[in-house]
């Protein structure tokens, strides 16, 4: 069951959300510091502990990492005493957490709904904005050893990264996203001594060396290959424009609709008005896609979110605003120049 | 080939399309409607064109700055929505709306980039606006679309239907 709902209430820069949510694709757009990532943190945690069974509120602050892991810091900041409040619902199943700005640990947290919701577990992954695959040798270990800042999304994609392949042929919808990703990354990913490489006709080529869009799209063809992404799925990619050359958001967002209508659910940040456009353009009747505009409200600042399903409706639009601007600034230079 | 011209901007058409251009004297109500410059019909469509040319200001305008404003995105918009909206009543009271409508926009400056022409033309399907609400109450489209272009974009998209500049 994809996820349906998140509620929250003094939760990092929220004060109060009730964040409706797509069973296909949600796309997040935003100023920065409209809590885009925040909210795709949030809902992982809760997808990722659905199948380890780990604690919630000791995987936000492994996914959030407050300083000095104090997990009171995730409460919205005031003078006073105050406690947050966060929901994660997948239909009828929902995972709650409560907690105070004193809580120090994850042990005064109270949670409630964990025995259900790992029930019915689901497969996740988050890729996060920086790319990971190329320093992946020995990171693992490293993490698991030593107390290093890095937030835990960026072992788990590894983690996800490393599962080796399904058992079997891969059916024909899978074959066919795979088999068009190799056509854009020319080749596909193979795995030695935990270093990931290219192969292709001339041979293997290191991540390392590898531009940096392609070895995201290399992540994205492991995720499917081994079976990470599958109906049921939940897809989490912040910023999936970063480091890819716009030419290659075509294929990217073809892939997502693609995920999306086998059955995966998927959540993007963007600040791309080429991403947001070729959605628009490549959906189709049947395809559910859901633009949520994170904004602060005029009278309080607060945030809140409109929810859009078509991308003229979308209000409002900050990365259209900026194409205005620059309409705007172009038109008055070119029209100064005329003479009147 | 007819043409149609609008300041020092003229279109090509083939010879026996459809096309009318409004003015003072054709259109007899333009002390109250605004209207496009041109509704021109082919075979699938009524395409309504409006022309907006920095060269095809009045000369008298002397304010540089009232003159660009014009052409700023929230007082463009209200003009192409209004002239739209009242030349679709004029049409309709004429009972000359038997195709879908499509709304072309030509602005004459060629340094628009084409990221900067769609996010006009998403706006103006916004505000216009091309879909109805939400409930689907609306049974049909006032507008299919809407398009912006510059004239070299313009030339790109309907070389059978050159645009070009009178002086050049």
């Amino acid at each position: 069951m994809a996820i349906t709902k998140l509620s929250l209430e003094r939760f990092t820069a929220f004060r109060r959300l009730e964040f409706p949510v797509s069973p296909g694709i949600n796309v997040l757009v935003g100023a920065n510091g409209t809590g885009k990532t925040h909210l795709m943190k949030l809902a992982y945690a809760a997808c990722d502990i659905s199948k380890t069974g780990g604690g919630f509120a000791e995987k936000l602050i492994r996914v959030f990492m407050p300083s000095g892991r104090a997990l009171g810091r995730l409460v919205r900041r005031q003078k006073l005493s105050s406690r947050c409040t966060v929901e994660v619902h997948r239909g009828r199943h929902k995972l709650k957490a409560s907690f105070s700005n004193h809580a120090a640990g994850s042990d005064s947290a109270r949670v409630t709904g964990f025995k259900g919701w790992t029930d019915s577990p689901v497969k996740s992954v988050y890729i996060p904005v920086k790319e990971m695959l190329s320093n992946a040798p020995g990171f693992q270990s490293l993490y698991a050893q030593r107390e290093i800042h890095f937030e835990e999304v960026y072992a788990d994609v590894l983690n996800r990264a490393y599962e080796p392949p399904l058992r079997g042929p891969a059916d024909k919808d899978r074959k066919r996203l795979l088999t068009s990703l190799q056509k854009v990354i020319d080749g596909n990913v193979t795995i030695n001594n935990e270093e990931f490489f290219l192969r292709n006709k001339q041979g293997n080529l290191e991540f390392s060396l590898l531009a940096e869009g392609m070895r995201k799209l290399g992540l994205l063809w492991l995720l499917i290959q081994n079976g990470t992404l599958l109906n049921g799925s939940v897809l989490f990619w912040d910023e999936p424009e970063t480091n890819l050359n716009p030419k290659l958001f075509g294929p990217v967002i073809e892939i997502l609709l693609k995920l999306q209508r086998m059955g995966v659910q998927i959540f993007i940040a963007t600040h791309d008005y080429t991403i947001l456009k070729e959605l628009d353009l490549q959906k189709e009747e049947q395809d559910k896609v859901a633009f949520h505009s994170l904004h602060r409200e005029a009278t309080r600042g607060e945030i809140v979110s409109n929810t859009a399903y078509s991308y003229v409706d979308i209000h409002p639009n900050v990365i259209a605003e900026a194409f205005t601007d620059l309409y705007d600034r172009e038109v008055t230079r070119s029209i100064n120049g005329v003479g009147v | 080939m007819t043409t149609l011209k609008e300041g020092s901007l003229q279109i090509r058409f083939p010879r026996g399309t459809n096309v009318k251009k409004f003015d003072d004297s054709t259109h007899g109500l333009s002390h109250c409607m605004k209207a496009v410059d041109f509704v021109v019909e082919l075979t699938d469509r009524i395409c309504f064109i409006e022309i907006k040319d920095p060269d095809n200001l009045p000369a008298q305008a002397t304010d540089k700055q009232e003159f660009a404003g014009k052409f700023l995105a929230d007082k463009l918009d209200a003009d192409l929505i209004h002239k739209f909206r009242d030349s679709f009543l004029y049409e309709w009271a004429c009972d000359q709306v038997g195709k879908p409508i499509h709304y072309w926009v030509v602005i004459g400056l060629d340094s628009l980039t084409d990221a900067e022409l769609l996010n006009r033309k998403d706006a103006l399907e916004r505000k216009l606006p091309v879909r109805g609400p939400s409930s689907g109450k609306w049974k049909r489209n006032v507008v299919e679309s809407c398009l912006v272009f510059t004239m070299k974009t313009w030339n790109r998209s309907f070389p059978q239907f050159p645009m070009s500049r009178m002086n050049s």
